[in-house]
């Protein structure tokens, strides 16, 4: 905001002071994980203070290769893609027509915006309560411990975004260029797939990439639905602490091995993040 | 906009069936089973509302609503403060602002049980840099585990970490879509930045707020990961929130039946809940 006001220098040191503190605070857990996951093992718990690499130890990259090497790891890497991949594909597929027939078609029985609504409102649901059902319908349909039960429930999980923020975007087209495209006895579909598609492209990217992330982190159903082949990285990451004690070095590794993908995903999408999570209601 | 169009329905139907196969039909099926008693294997037996009363009788459901309103009541309070204040602060002119804003966003989208995990390396009593820190600071050594209370604190610090980012993001950009010639002519009437804030800030990013506030009650009932892997609900059942209760129920005892009773109660307690705040929920999209 450029509102000049006159700032006295004690008051600037204040608030750079703050900030250094506010944004140490934010990025310090990560810091650690980085940190703990690039210490030689025996210098753990030896290690004081900040544990700054190269002053307060030599920092290896050991514990990388391992965890790396492991096939264990990789498969729920591999897993953890294809099913944030597919999850999202699907989501795109069904929710960018459902967005764009919400902001440029009048629905009369349910108006559009209690259609809106009705999608937004997944999101409120807790993902518990549908657990047991979804739990007893993989195993009926036999897809228990597959990466497509996942698939299944986390496009449901992500559609909403998909439904709300497309329609929002496509809201925000002109609707002239359909208009003129029409009168030149161009379809809906037509219309819709070689006008206000390609027009939308950046928000589609970046729904996607809010997609992808929330595919990956989620945890509950994979871990309720897997067992041992369809683990996905996550649920690795939760077997590691069982099986290997207070192996800190490895628990660091895996846990920024996990949260690295959507980090880096959301850096990409920062202009979108506040609309993309406020469903639009906010925009950034 | 335009009407009676046949082709608007094929835009839009396959997603309605999606969510009435994958969302409404699971809803039904669970209501359906809360009033059987299922084992993995056995014919399911119909016991009637025994599942609902049975909720009433159990005391680790009221210990976990407990657990679990608390820690929703506190922690959005403390995210909605703090993110206000640092969106306050970071609505200024600012060098190496893009940065720090940027840097500000990594805990949004961080793996919660990689969080959850990570907690536990920071939390570690012996020698981990919390409490190495405070040992050194102010001779404290704080049971973050292994006492009922600390362990409870630790997940809410964790949650509050990872949640007043989003919260300073939403209302910053509220913040900033605010028109800067209002603040000119407040300047001129009054000096005090808090009645500023107070009479003329606030009511202006109150909608802002308001959405914030309900995307966080929203998302906090589902909290799970960050307990799951910080505390395993422990010490004894200290932080066994009840997503968490639900998931054991249903996935460890495999008692079906009370499970889906049991996620019915959750339902309705968010519904109730975000009904209250419903009206502004349609006023934000039209």
């Amino acid at each position: 905001m450029g509102v000049v006001r006159k700032k006295s220098l004690s008051g600037t040191i204040i608030r750079y002071a703050l900030v250094a503190i506010i944004v140490f605070w934010a990025v310090f857990l990560i810091y650690w994980g980085v940190v703990t996951s690039i210490k030689p093992p025996a210098e753990t718990f030896t290690v004081t203070g900040l544990s700054v690499p190269f002053l307060q130890f030599q920092p290896t990259l050991e514990n990388w290769r391992t965890e790396l090497s492991t096939r264990e790891s990789r498969s729920a890497l591999l897993n953890s893609i294809i099913v944030a991949v597919s999850a999202t594909l699907i989501a795109l597929a069904l929710g960018v027509p459902a967005g764009y027939a919400l902001a440029r078609f009048e629905f009369r029985r349910m108006k559009n915006r209690d259609l809106t609504i009705w999608f937004l409102s997944q999101r409120v649901l807790p993902p518990v309560v549908v657990l047991i059902p979804f739990f007893l319908i993989m195993r009926t349909l036999h897809l228990l411990d597959t990466v497509w039960a996942l698939v299944l429930v986390n496009a449901t999980f992500v559609l909403p975004f998909a439904v709300v923020i497309m329609r929002q975007t496509f809201q925000d087209l002109p609707a002239e260029l359909e208009e003129a495209a029409e009168v030149d006895g161009c379809s809906d579909f037509m219309s819709f797939w070689r006008i206000s598609l390609p027009l939308a492209i950046p928000t589609l990217v970046a729904v996607a990439a809010i997609c992808v992330a929330f595919t990956w982190n989620e945890f509950l159903f994979a871990l309720s639905l897997t067992t041992l082949r369809a683990k996905t990285f996550p649920v690795y990451l939760a077997g590691a602490e069982d099986t290997r004690g207070v192996q800190f070095w490895f628990i660091a590794t895996r846990a920024i091995l996990a949260l690295a993908p959507p980090t880096v995903l959301a850096l990409f999408i920062q202009r979108y993040i506040v609309r993309g999570l406020t469903f639009g209601a906010v925009k950034g | 906009m335009r009407k009676n169009r046949r082709a608007k329905y094929f835009f839009i139907f396959p997603a309605i069936i999606w969510v009435l196969a994958f969302t409404i039909f699971p809803l039904i099926y669970s209501l359906g089973l809360s009033f059987f008693r299922v084992r993995l294997g056995r014919p399911a037996q119909f016991v009637g509302l025994n599942n609902f009363a049975r909720i009433f009788s159990d005391y680790k459901v009221g210990n976990s609503l407990k657990v679990t309103l608390l820690y929703v009541a506190i922690t959005v309070s403390i995210q909605l403060i703090l993110g206000t204040l640092i969106a306050l602060l970071f609505n200024q002119e600012m060098r190496g602002k893009n940065i720090f804003r940027a840097l500000l966003i990594l805990p949004i989208f961080c793996t919660p049980v990689a969080v959850g995990y990570l907690g536990l390396t920071i939390f570690y009593e012996e020698g981990g840099p919390i409490n190495s820190i405070l040992m050194s600071l102010f001779n404290l050594k704080i049971p973050w585990l292994s006492s009922r209370i600390w362990a409870w604190v630790a997940v809410l610090l964790l949650d509050i970490w990872q949640w007043t980012p989003f919260c300073f993001l939403v209302i910053l950009a509220g913040l900033q879509s605010l028109p800067e010639e209002i603040y000119d002519a407040a300047y001129i009437d009054s000096s005090s930045e808090w009645e500023i804030f107070r009479k003329i800030t606030f009511p202006m990013i109150q909608p802002v707020i308001m959405v914030v506030l309900l995307l966080r009650l929203i998302e906090s009932f589902k909290i799970f990961d960050v307990v799951y892997s910080l505390t395993g609900g422990g010490p004894g059942t200290a932080t066994e929130v009840y997503s968490l209760y639900t998931y054991r129920t249903g996935m460890k005892f495999f008692d079906l039946g009370y499970a889906s009773a049991l996620g019915y109660l959750l339902l309705a307690i968010v519904i109730v809940i975000i009904n209250l705040l419903f009206r502004q929920i349609r006023e934000v999209y039209e």
